[in-house]
């Protein structure tokens, strides 16, 4: 790695510092809009309560001014701690941790095939222009984008679980939830496809990978349409170009110009969107890990949210900035790979 | 250029691979011809297939807050407290009111000697050889912590408050004195010390007054009054048992901002602690040594599933046993081959209409303040008049119908039918319109009729019955004169809870559950000036104060039916607030769950009675 690069990476990554903390400064200022008694409701929960309203306030500095809270926050957060979730009822930093695999696995899977899909149908699209592929590739964008992933996922999951008895909902069938609690399979990473390999057990791979099916192919069909999208117009404005036209005429197989040549630059604006989405599945997709249970910090985050549970939305926003920022870190860097004009540093 | 090639071709050649691998492990799972690995055959397999033969799984909303006994007050970590932790005593079975041992070995009575000094002393022998889930023993010792441990905590919005009545005649620790100031400290802490001692092997507790026997012995049997096995609570991080530095003591174990046994599990109940992964679910698997023996299942999960779709394909296809469905699905999974439904489940809870007597003049719910046709001054409820003429405005049949499916009471006031001291033959308001119009009429005297009104009334969104209610009021009293107007809005808890403490709704529609089966419990917060519902509507009538004291200072049944009867009767000439419902609740669960019955007081099921199978 030159010099210049190592420089540029180093930049970028503490870029992150003045990222999170204008992040975190905001969604602060954002909860300080309500006041102290509706942010106590975190804390009231019944109504048997409610006559303790002051005290709560009293307890856990609702009333305070805005910048000793956040100051009170941030001292903790340097020294590890990311406060207490009440909705979630666990440090914040540990339901970060615990729940993070679930999100991450369900990105890991859904996110390549995701793109993958999307671009090879953006191109088979762009390529095929006005034949019937690329009218069903289209309506297929326009279907797949057009479908709310709530009513898609109840959807897959009467007629695959509630129909079939297929892919039941969950991470893992009861049975396999009771073998990996147990002490005879070693949870390492909290992906369970990646622990079953570790643990040598193809039972339970089989089964996380069953439980995957439904929430990915949510996403994939969900999210596909837009890159494919993407990809197809920018394919089809790079087969338009000069370029492209000197290569044709230069005898290059029509294979090698589309593949080797339009393919490449058509990509550029299709890995900003697909680090974009990655970012945003990494992030936690709500819906979907509501309606299958595959309950990753995404679903944490909205709950969080609609109880006003400031120390827990301030954990999320925390994670969400690493990953996205990392997530552009690794755009810009794959734009170099693909376009050797494009200089870091 | 070939490595880039070789790179995507791979790449797609691993999602292919992924795609299929998947399918067929959701195809594999599916149809595999025998049970999974951890899974045994059921008993009766031969007769009926039943999943997961060994383990209860319960599908349902809502997640405990903590395991903490002293900490929980909400049913769901109650259900979790009340599987793994025993009490000195607990009800019978499905009585409320009938008590077994548990922890202690007699239940006490003014019979068996136990209850002493005109019933200020209070006294339970403890069982010997009870075992702990760390492996320990239940000794005196250990009952005497776990009450001060509670008495000491003691969070705001906490249970203590229930402990704290009988035993000190207050409500919370500070009310004892200042727990900063040595002195006082010292004599607060010397207070809780000296309410519950320990004599031999026996637990003595000392009462502030005479206290209903019953009632006690109804707080005694549940989750606050859980006996904690002392040393894994103090390796735990609890309090450690000191009684040198008062101060000290009440600066790092009262009140703190997290609960000190939050994931622990320090219980000699029937099941353990196995895991709980918040927001999905807990684990609970069964005690070998518990010392009534052992459960009949080896486990239990209750899983948090909140989106009813999923919650219903799983009950459907029988992947949760037991499972929660709402009022307003009941259609969906009735019928359904397997499932068992059990209905009109008397609940000790009440959903009410109450009345803000004086309503804060900031309120935003009051259009201009003035009872110009706009809005309606600060003292409208006030006026006995206008809350007549609401109460008989109120459709019941149609609410009952509508909003609970035909699943509720409709019953005369603050006091649940099926509690002691309920009035079935108290008077109670029912739907008429010349009533209301009448009392329309005599408000502030006629002006109301003359220039009519305009408010808001608030519901927390996503109670159906709340918004029925609120639509009903509605639309009946806008039919009586073209002049009357309310709004009904939809809000969200945090404004529901900011505007219902700072007095600034005019009406609002809440209910109230049970925290123990005795009527004080509904008519404190109903009724007397510093009632949790009452002190926010500006209710005070001192009449009512002094006899809610009395009742819960009085013993002798007879002189409480008096007392209660009374209460009930002030309740409908003041109309404070007006009951809408008494609502009756189902239990559904799979046709192979045996041994399951209803206590309207358990905060969620009791696992230790179930078994699966035909």
């Amino acid at each position: 790695m030159d010099r210049g690069l190592r420089e540029y990476l180093a930049k970028r990554l503490l870029l992150i510092v003045p990222t999170l903390i204008g992040v975190t400064l905001l969604v602060f200022a954002v909860t300080q809009l309500f006041s102290p008694v509706e942010r106590a409701a975190l804390y009231i929960r019944d109504p048997r309560q409610i006559r303790f309203v002051n005290e709560i306030i009293s307890k856990y500095g609702l009333d305070q001014p805005f910048y000793i809270q956040y100051v009170s926050w941030i001292t903790q957060v340097l020294q590890g701690n990311l406060g207490w979730s009440q909705s979630i009822h666990q440090p914040v930093l540990e339901t970060l941790l615990s729940r993070f695999p679930a999100t991450a696995e369900l990105a890991i899977f859904a996110a390549p095939i995701t793109i993958f899909l999307g671009i090879y149908l953006g191109k088979l699209s762009a390529v095929k222009k006005d034949t019937f592929v690329d009218h069903a590739t289209r309506a297929l964008a326009v279907v797949g984008w057009s479908l709310p992933s709530f009513w898609l996922g109840i959807m897959l999951l009467a007629f695959f679980y509630g129909g079939l008895g297929m892919f039941s909902p969950g991470r893992l069938s009861p049975w396999a939830e009771v073998l990996v609690r147990s002490g005879s399979f070693k949870v390492y990473t909290g992906f369970y496809t990646v622990d079953a390999v570790l643990n040598l057990n193809g039972a339970v791979l089989l089964d996380a990978l069953s439980h995957l099916v439904l929430p990915v192919a949510t996403l994939t069909i969900i999210n596909m349409a837009l890159i494919m999208r993407v990809m197809r117009s920018s394919m089809l404005e790079q087969l338009g170009k000069t370029y492209i036209t000197a290569a044709r005429a230069r005898g290059l197989d029509e294979k090698t110009v589309i593949n080797k040549h339009a393919t490449k630059n058509a990509l550029i604006p299709v890995v900003t969107l697909s680090g974009l989405l990655t970012a945003g599945m990494l992030s936690g997709v709500v819906i979907t890990e509501t309606i299958f249970e595959f309950k990753g910090v995404g679903y944490f985050a909205a709950r969080a949210a609609t109880q006003l549970d400031v120390p827990a939305v301030l954990g999320f926003a925390l994670l969400a900035g690493i990953i996205f920022v990392i997530a552009n870190l690794i755009v810009d860097l794959l734009y170099a790979y693909i376009d050797p004009r494009i200089r870091l540093g | 250029m070939k490595n880039k090639r070789a790179i995507g071709k791979i790449a797609v050649a691993v999602i292919v691979v992924i795609l299929v691998a998947a399918i067929a492990a959701g195809v594999y799972v599916a149809t595999r011809p025998g049970p999974a690995p951890s899974e045994s055959p059921s008993p009766s397999a031969s007769a009926k297939p039943v999943k997961n033969p060994d383990t209860i799984i319960e599908a349902t909303i809502g997640e405990p807050e903590t395991l903490d006994p002293a900490w929980a007050y909400d049913t769901a970590s109650g259900e979790v407290i009340f599987n793994i932790y025993d009490t000195l005593i607990f009800f019978n079975r499905v009585k409320v009111d009938d008590f077994i041992p548990k922890i202690a070995s007699q239940v006490p009575s003014v019979d068996n000697g136990l209850v002493k000094d005109g019933g200020k002393t209070i006294i339970f022998p403890i069982r010997q050889g009870i075992k702990t889930h760390s492996g320990g023993t239940i000794t005196p010792e250990d009952v005497e912590y776990s009450f001060e441990r509670a008495m000491i905590q003691d969070r705001d919005g906490g249970p203590v408050w229930m402990i704290f009545e009988p035993l000190l005649g207050v409500e919370s620790l500070s009310e004892l004195g200042n727990l900063t100031d040595p002195t006082e400290a010292a004599q607060v802490g010397q207070m809780i010390d000296n309410a519950v001692q320990v004599d031999g092997n026996n637990v003595v507790f000392k009462l502030a007054k005479p206290y209903p026997l019953t009632t006690f012995l109804q707080i005694w049997s549940q989750t606050w009054a859980s006996i904690v096995d002392k040393e894994t609570a103090i390796q735990k991080g609890a309090w450690p048992g000191n009684k040198d530095n008062w101060v000290q003591v009440f600066e790092k174990y009262h009140n703190p901002q997290e609960p000190e046994l939050q994931e622990t599990d320090c219980g000699s109940g029937p099941f353990m602690l196995q895991s709980w992964e918040h927001g999905k679910e807990v684990s609970l698997v069964r005690f070998d040594d518990y010392w009534a023996g052992p459960a009949k299942i080896k486990g239990a999960v209750i899983k948090m599933v909140d989106e009813w779709a999923t919650r219903k394909l799983m009950f459907q296809q029988g992947d949760a046993d037991i499972a929660y469905v709402p009022r307003q699905y009941a259609s969906e999974v009735e019928g359904l081959e397997g499932i068992r439904v059990v209905k009109n489940l008397p609940t000790l809870q009440l959903d009410n209409l109450l009345f803000t007597f004086s309503i804060d003049s900031t309120s935003e719910y009051i259009g201009s303040g003035k009872l110009d046709g706009n809005g309606v001054p600060t003292d409208f409820f006030a006026d006995i008049n206008l809350r007549k003429a609401f109460a008989y405005a109120f459709d019941w049949d149609t609410y009952i119908k509508d909003a609970m499916l035909g699943e509720a009471k409709h019953i005369p006031g603050p006091i649940p039918e099926g509690l002691p001291y309920f009035n079935p033959d108290q008077p109670m308001y029912t739907f008429n319109m010349t009533l209301a119009e009448e009392y329309f009429k005599k408000a502030m005297n006629g002006t109301v009729w003359e220039t009519g009104f305009t408010f808001d009334v608030l519901y927390n969104t996503g109670n159906v019955p709340r918004k029925t209610a609120a639509e009903i009021i509605k639309a009946n009293v806008e039919s009586l004169n073209p002049k009357f107007h309310i709004n009904v809005r939809a809000v969200e808890w945090p404004t529901y809870l900011k505007a219902l403490v700072g007095s600034k709704l005019p009406l609002f529609i809440i209910g109230w559950q049970a925290d123990f089966p005795d009527p004080h419990n509904f008519v404190h917060p109903y009724m007397h000036s510093n009632g949790a519902y009452a002190s926010a509507q500006g209710y005070n009538n001192t009449e009512v104060d002094k006899l809610i004291e009395e009742g819960i200072s009085e013993t002798d049944p007879a002189k409480r039916q008096t007392i209660y009867y009374q209460l009930q009767s002030i309740y409908y000439e003041d109309v404070p607030s007006v009951v809408l419902d008494q609502p009756l609740a189902r239990h559904w669960e799979r046709d192979w769950v045996q041994g399951w019955y209803y206590n309207p007081i358990y905060p969620g099921i009791y696992f230790y009675d179930l078994s699966k199978g035909y």
